[in-house]
């Protein structure tokens, strides 16, 4: 092998998570474990379906140093990120949408979170599409698309569904200044898959077009208001890389992902909207 | 796109009823594109030093009576610019006075009854009726749907959303306007004046893209309103559905200098998404794309020279001259039935949703 830490996955986390080229563009970190040291292998990675706190607490308690959940849906992780901070092990959430470097960058780059924050205040309506094929179960979708929405918007309050079906779902709800919250999935196989979120403020506003992490195309980050319009730097990483570029940060600095505890916030607005 | 040949003989005189903005930074720059086949020849407004000055910059007779401009002789063409409110009864006089054409903003009635009565009207007289829903005559819509094939059978999920600055940035930019209505600051807790803007928003603004939507609810008749949500300063979000169609509403007014305008019919494998350009300047025509295959093929149309309100005196000019059959009468009854019901059912939830918020904070609703 080659790379720092050896990885190990089950065959549905490789396919979820693209771990086969995802570590490949980390050599010097990361590398595929060798077929007879899978079960001890530095990083292992679990898929993300219903069940993922438990598998992943099980290789918390087979002593892997990180792991990396590929597209977790909305489980409870309390248990979980208290189990992990006792053994030391890095689990850091590679989602779909919210992973992406260009929403939340983890350094002083601008990026997504800083842009729609600032414009909160001011904010008049924000409105988001998400789109996925047909055939994609609307939870799943829901799940993802609220964990981008909560990584830009930091809160959204009185979330509802108003309706779901098989071609998607509509949600409404309020910011935290009174204003509108609407969102929309779409099941299509006529557009390219993302997410699309706008904020309207006074004079402008932010739009985010977030791609799927199949391939490193980029976010796009833009800003509008009396200056004009500003698209923020593209980054030409998926988000699958940078969910493990931060796992090889945290591990090089003995430090842990607060991951799992920002999940929880997930996990608490999705079982309010199901609810609903 | 073909371009209208230029008829012989002398051009289509022109009447407008109402010459306020629309008219100064709408109409009258359209026709000034159109003067080989269209003359403005008479301006009427209640107002007579605004109908006299605007009347002024396009040398044409001024009065403040419909019926003086009803009974001008070089009027063949009346387009109907006044407040909503007299759309009917001047479609109907326009019809009974034998011009050869009416274009009338939208809404051309406010309600079913009035619509029927000008539908017979049309029909005794023979007049067409043309309304002045913009982007149905819009070359890249039109574009579109001699390329969409069987979307509007199979589209499940329809969007309008419109992002625009207040108008008189626009108006700006296409003439020097006189007399612009007062703008006043509404009392948003009031539950009145959200209503109001709703009803404003729904028969004022997505009335344009309403009968777009149509095309692609062939169960409109079944409309049901999920959710309706005032946005200010001025806007609207609104969730509709039919038994087969899921609709959502969105726009925005507000200070913004980047107008967005889109419409957006989806199906499992195809989709279509136009960009229109916005209200007021010249700036061409929208830009339709057709996408397939998760957006990796696509099919665009556009843009082309002229825009929809330019489009609309295109078709008028050819319903004058007989050379285009006039559009049935019950699509602008059913157009007008749409935007109807669900205007009114989109205040309706505003209010009932006013009212569970007013009753959960404890006041009197």
């Amino acid at each position: 092998m080659s790379g720092k830490y050896s990885v190990s996955a089950t065959s549905a986390a490789h396919e979820t998570g693209a771990v086969t080229q995802t570590v490949a563009s980390l050599p010097a970190t990361f590398g595929p474990a060798a077929e007879d040291q899978r079960g001890t292998a530095d990083i292992l990675v679990v898929d993300g379906g219903p069940g993922w706190t438990a598998e992943t607490a099980s290789a918390v308690a087979a002593g892997a140093r990180g792991i990396v959940v590929a597209n977790p849906v909305p489980e409870d992780t309390t248990e979980l990120a208290a189990a992990a901070d006792a053994a030391g092990t890095a689990v850091v959430l590679d989602l779909r949408w919210a992973s992406n470097a260009a929403l939340a960058s983890g350094t002083a780059a601008p990026d997504a979170r800083d842009a729609v924050r600032s414009a909160l205040g001011t904010a008049s309506l924000l409105d988001s599409v998400a789109t996925a094929a047909p055939g994609t179960d609307p939870q799943r979708l829901l799940g993802d698309h609220l964990a981008a929405l909560l990584a830009v918007s930091g809160g959204l309050h009185a979330v509802a569904v108003l309706r779901s079906g098989p071609t998607g779902y509509a949600l409404s709800g309020r910011l935290a200044n009174g204003a509108p919250f609407t969102a929309q999935g779409v099941l299509t196989a006529a557009r390219r898959f993302g997410v699309d979120i706008r904020l309207y403020t006074a004079d402008g506003g932010v739009s985010v077009q977030v791609p799927d992490p199949d391939a490193a195309w980029p976010a796009e980050v833009r800003v509008t208001g009396a200056h004009g319009e500003l698209l923020l730097p593209t980054l030409y990483e998926s988000a699958h890389r940078t969910a493990w570029r931060r796992l090889k940060d945290h591990l090089g600095a003995g430090t842990r992902p607060d991951d799992l505890a920002g999940f929880s916030r997930l996990t608490d607005l999705y079982a309010t909207v199901a609810a609903t | 796109m073909s371009h209208l040949a230029a008829p012989a003989g002398r051009p289509l005189g022109v009447g407008i009823l109402g010459a306020g903005p629309v008219t100064q930074a709408i109409h009258l720059p359209a026709l000034a594109r159109l003067q080989d086949i269209l003359e403005v020849r008479h301006i009427m407004d209640v107002d007579a030093a605004v109908a006299s000055s605007v009347a002024a910059r396009v040398g044409a007779a001024a009065s403040t009576s419909m019926d003086a401009l009803l009974a001008n002789p070089n009027v063949d063409i009346v387009a109907i610019c006044s407040p909503h409110q007299f759309h009917a009864d001047q479609v109907i006089a326009a019809c009974r006075a034998g011009k050869k054409a009416v274009l009338c903003e939208k809404p051309f009635a406010m309600n079913a009854a009035e619509a029927a009565r000008i539908s017979a009207v049309s029909t005794e007289t023979g007049v067409p009726i043309v309304v002045g829903a913009m982007h149905t005559f819009d070359p890249g819509w039109l574009e579109a749907e001699q390329n969409w094939g069987n979307l509007p059978d199979q589209a499940h999920t329809i969007r309008s959303s419109i992002v625009l600055p207040p108008n008189a940035r626009f108006e700006d930019f296409a003439t020097e306007i006189i007399t612009r209505p007062a703008s006043g600051r509404p009392d948003y807790s009031d539950i009145e004046v959200i209503k109001g803007a709703l009803q404003g928003g729904i028969m004022g603004l997505a009335i344009h893209d309403l009968p777009l939507v149509r095309r692609f609810t062939p169960d409109f008749a079944d409309i049901e309103v999920l959710q309706a949500l005032h946005v200010r300063p001025f806007g609207y979000a609104v969730s509709l559905r039919t038994p087969t169609r899921t609709i959502e509403l969105r726009a925005v007014m507000n200070s913004t200098w980047k107008p967005e305008w889109t419409f957006e019919a989806i199906a499992d494998d195809a989709a279509l998404h136009i960009d229109f350009t916005p209200s007021y300047v010249q700036a061409g025509s929208a830009v339709a794309t057709f996408s397939r295959n998760d957006g990796s093929e696509t099919t665009t149309f556009g843009p082309y020279g002229h825009n929809g309100y330019e489009g609309e005196w295109r078709e008028l000019a050819e319903l004058a001259r007989g050379t285009r059959q006039a559009p049935p009468a019950q699509t602008l009854i059913d157009d007008l039935t749409f935007a109807l019901a669900i205007a009114e059912a989109t205040v309706a939830s505003a209010a009932a949703g006013h009212a569970v918020a007013t009753a959960e904070a404890g006041a009197p609703a």
